[in-house]
C-alpha cells in the first residue's frame, strides 16, 4: 500500500493505493494520526486506487471519524470502488461520514 | 522409554517396550499432506523402516541413520509401507540407500505392491497431489491372495538383501478377527502385521512389542481424506471395529499414527471409536478424485470471496455498534461489542487464504490443497463466529447467510452435495416475505417502549436497533408481479439467500432505485432484479459463479444480461 499526502483548499488529502488490510491498516492509521496531530482537521481520504478493505481498515475509518468530530472538523472519503463502497454501505458507515465520487466533488461539498 | 512408559521421543533411540532387544528411532512430523511420520526399528537381526515419508530430505536423514546402524553391525533393511499413498514413500526416490533390493526390500500389502509396480497414479494419490510416479519393485508383497490357503503354515523366504524370514499368516482370535501375519527375522522380536483396509485397500497395521503402527486410520473419516480413490466405508468400519478389539486384547501400550504425535493405547481407542462414528455417517459420499478436488477448489474460492465480504460487513457492523455505544458513554459495552468478532484474527485467516489461492493460481499448490486450506480456514472461522450472540445484535440475514455458507462448504468438502431441500410454494408471497424482512427493522418502536423498564432488555433492544439496518430502508424499491399464482419448487433458504445477495449487491454498489419484477413465461416464472449503480460496478466472475451455483441449489437458473447503465439479474424457475 502506498500513501501520499497533499494539502489543497485547506484540506489534507490522503491518497491510498492498494489493499487496506491487517498489515497495512496500522500504517494508514499512523499516517492519518500524524496529520491530525499537527492540526490538520479537514481530512479527505482518496480511495480511488483502493481495491480492498478489511475489518481492520474499517476500524481505522471509525477511529478517524471519532477523532474528527469537534465542530469545524471535516472528514470524508472519495473515489470508492464498487467493492469498497458496498462494504462501507452495508456495514452502515455511510451514515457516519460523507462519501463523494471524486476529490473535486468532496472539496466543493465542504 | 525416555518419554515415559507410553510415549516416544522424536529423533532419539529408545527401547521398544515388551521386546527386550529392539530399539526405535521415531521421526515424528507436524501433520500435513506432504509427508508421513517415519519409524526406524533396529533388532539384532534386521533394520525395519516403517513409512520413509514423502520428502527426499526425510529419506536422506533416515538413510544416514540406517548407514550408521549398518556400520555398527551390518543387517538387512526392510521398508514397510502402512499403505502406498505417496506421502508415505515418495521421498525414497533417488536416495541410493533405498534404490535396489540388495540394499532395501520394500514390503507392502499385495494390492499396494501391484499399484506401485504399475505406477498407479490414482491409488497412490500421485494424481491428486500432482506428483509423477515411476514403477517401483516390491520385494515382499504382504497378504498375497493365497494367504488363507497357507493359513498357519510357516513359510520361509530369502531376499536379495541377505535376509531369510519366516512368515505365518492366520486369522487368530488374539488379532481381534483381523487378518494377521507374523514375520520372524531370526531370534529377535517378531513383527506382527494386520490387514486393515478402508483408508486404502492395502492399509496394514504393524505391531512390535507394545508399539502399534496404524498408518492413517485415525484420519480416515476426515474431510479431504474420506472418499479418496480406494477408500471403502464398509471395510473401514470393519477394520476400525476389529482394531478396537485388538487394542482391547492388551499388550499394546502406544499407538504410532502415520501423521502427528503418538498416543497411548486408551487414547487411541477413544479416538478410533470417534472415527468409527464418523465413518458410519459417510455412506453417501462421492469419490474424492482429481475432478472433485478441482470442483471443491473452485467452490472454495467462490465461497471464500463471499465469506470475506460477509465477515468484513459483520465486523464493520460491530465496529459501528461499538462506536455508537462509545459515543453514548458506554465504553464497557463498546469494548464487548468489539470483541464479539475477533476482527484481526478473521482478517488474518482470510488474507492467508487469499495469499494461498494466489499461489495456487501460480501453480504452487494443487487443487486438493486449496480445498483443504479453505476447510481449515472455515473451521477456524466457525469457531470464532459466535452466531447465537451476533444474531441478536446485527441483521440475522447476515449472520444466517454466513453460517449457511460455512456449512455448505464443509458439507460439500466432506463429499456430500450441499443440502438442497426443495418444497412446493407460491412464489410471490415468498418474495414479498423476503422483501419485507429487508425493509423493516427486526426491532420495532414497540419493542423499544416495552423494554424500557428492564435495563438488560432495553440494552439488548438498543444494540439490535443500532446494529440492524434494513437493506431497503433508504432505497426506492418497486415490486411488480403480473401473476400471483406461480407455484414453484425451491429450496427456501438458498432462494432467500440468493435474492438477498443480489439486492445487497445492487444497494451496496449504489442503486437508490431497485426494481423486482415477477412474471410468468410459458412454463416458467421469471424474476428480474435491476437497479442503477455507480459507474463501473459489475459483479466479478467469481461472484457471478457463486450466485449461479447458489441459484442452482435454490432450484433455478441465473443469468446476468448486459444492460448499459443498469445491473440486471434474472432468475428462472420452473413452474410446478
Amino acid at each position: 500500500m502506498d500513501i501520499t499526502t497533499t494539502d489543497r483548499d485547506s484540506a489534507t488529502i490522503v491518497s491510498i493505493a492498494g489493499r487496506v488490510d491487517t498489515a497495512t491498516a496500522p500504517v494508514l492509521e499512523q499516517a492519518i494520526n500524524k496529520e491530525i496531530e499537527i492540526g490538520h482537521r479537514h481530512v479527505l481520504l482518496d480511495f480511488t486506487r483502493v481495491s480492498y478493505i478489511s475489518s481492520g481498515g474499517l476500524r481505522v475509518l471509525l477511529a478517524t471519524a471519532k477523532k474528527l468530530k469537534t465542530p469545524g472538523d471535516k472528514f470524508a472519503i472519495c473515489g470508492l470502488s464498487s467493492e469498497v463502497h458496498k462494504i462501507l454501505k452495508l456495514a452502515g458507515f455511510t451514515s457516519i461520514f460523507s462519501i463523494y465520487s471524486t476529490e473535486g466533488e468532496a472539496l466543493a461539498g465542504w | 522409554m525416555p518419554g515415559g512408559n507410553d510415549t516416544l521421543v522424536p529423533l532419539v533411540w529408545q527401547p521398544v517396550p515388551g521386546t527386550g532387544s529392539a530399539q526405535i528411532y521415531p521421526l515424528i512430523r507436524k501433520i500435513d499432506t506432504i509427508s508421513s511420520n517415519s519409524y526406524l526399528i533396529v533388532t539384532p537381526d534386521v533394520l525395519i523402516l516403517i513409512d520413509p515419508g514423502g520428502l527426499i530430505e526425510q529419506a536422506e536423514q533416515l538413510s544416514r541413520v540406517i548407514g550408521e546402524c549398518r556400520r555398527e553391525r551390518d543387517r538387512p533393511v526392510f521398508v514397510f509401507l502402512t499403505h502406498a499413498h505417496i506421502d508415505h514413500f515418495i521421498g525414497v526416490v533417488g536416495v541410493p540407500a533405498f534404490a535396489c533390493p540388495e540394499t532395501a526390500v520394500f514390503a507392502v500389502q499385495e494390492q499396494g505392491a501391484e499399484a506401485l509396480e504399475r505406477a498407479d497414479a490414482k491409488l497412490t494419490q500421485a494424481e491428486m497431489l500432482g506428483k509423477s510416479l515411476a514403477p517401483m519393485k516390491i520385494g515382499l508383497p504382504l497378504f498375497p491372495r493365497a494367504w488363507e490357503v497357507n493359513c498357519n503354515i510357516p513359510v520361509s523366504m530369502a531376499f536379495p538383501n541377505g535376509a531369510t524370514i519366516t512368515i505365518t499368516y492366520d486369522r487368530s482370535g488374539t488379532a481381534g478377527g483381523l487378518p494377521h501375519g507374523r514375520l520372524e527375522f531370526g531370534s529377535g522380536p517378531a513383527l506382527d502385521i494386520y490387514h486393515t483396509p478402508g483408508h486404502s485397500p492395502d492399509s496394514v497395521s504393524l505391531r512390535m512389542g507394545g508399539l502399534f503402527f496404524i498408518g492413517d486410520l485415525l484420519f480416515a473419516a476426515n474431510p479431504g481424506i474420506a472418499g479418496m480413490c480406494g477408500w471403502d466405508q464398509r471395510a473401514l468400519v470393519q477394520s476400525l471395529d476389529r482394531m478396537l478389539t485388538r487394542i482391547d486384547c492388551g499388550g499394546i501400550t502406544t499407538v504410532c499414527p502415520g501423521h502427528g504425535r503418538v498416543v497411548t493405547a486408551p487414547d487411541a481407542a477413544r479416538m478410533l471409536s470417534a472415527v468409527v462414528t464418523d465413518a458410519r455417517a459417510l455412506s453417501d459420499i462421492a469419490e474424492l478424485n482429481r475432478g472433485r478436488a478441482e470442483q471443491a477448489a473452485l467452490f472454495a474460492e467462490d465461497c471464500m470471496e463471499q465469506v470475506n465480504e460477509l465477515f468484513t460487513i459483520m465486523a464493520g457492523r460491530l465496529h459501528y455498534v461499538s462506536y455508537v455505544m462509545d459515543e453514548l458513554g458506554e465504553s464497557d459495552i463498546a469494548d464487548r461489542m468489539g470483541a464479539l468478532i475477533p476482527g484481526d484474527t478473521i482478517d488474518e485467516l482470510l488474507e492467508a487464504f487469499t495469499a494461498f489461492a494466489e499461489e495456487h493460481h501460480q501453480g504452487k499448490h494443487v487443487s486438493i490443497h486449496l480445498a483443504l486450506k479453505a476447510a481449515q480456514v472455515i473451521t477456524k472461522l466457525g469457531r470464532a463466529f459466535r452466531k447465537e450472540e451476533l444474531v441478536h445484535i446485527i441483521d440475522p440475514t447476515l449472520v444466517d447467510r454466513a453460517g449457511r455458507l460455512l456449512s455448505d462448504y464443509t458439507t460439500m468438502f466432506r463429499g456430500f452435495n450441499p443440502p438442497c431441500e426443495r418444497s412446493g410454494c407460491s412464489l410471490v408471497p415468498v418474495i414479498e416475505a423476503i422483501v419485507m424482512g429487508l425493509s423493516v427493522s427486526s426491532c420495532s418502536d414497540e419493542d423499544m417502549l416495552s423494554s424500557a423498564d428492564d435495563d438488560a432488555a432495553f440494552l439488548q433492544v438498543l444494540l439490535s436497533r443500532i446494529g440492524t439496518r434494513p437493506l431497503l430502508e433508504d432505497v426506492t424499491f418497486s415490486f411488480a408481479a403480473e401473476d400471483r399464482s406461480l407455484p414453484v419448487s425451491i429450496d427456501l433458504d438458498h432462494f432467500t439467500d440468493l435474492v438477498t445477495y443480489i439486492l445487497e449487491d445492487l444497494v451496496g454498489t449504489g442503486s437508490d432505485k431497485v426494481t423486482l419484477q415477477v412474471r410468468r413465461e410459458d412454463r416458467h416464472a421469471r424474476i428480474t432484479l435491476f437497479g442503477n449503480t455507480i459507474p463501473g460496478a459489475s459483479e466479478t466472475p467469481r461472484k457471478r459463479s457463486f450466485l449461479a451455483g447458489l441459484c442452482t441449489r435454490a432450484g433455478g437458473i441465473l443469468t446476468c444480461p448486459e444492460d448499459a447503465g443498469m445491473r440486471r439479474f434474472v432468475i428462472t424457475l420452473e413452474l410446478e
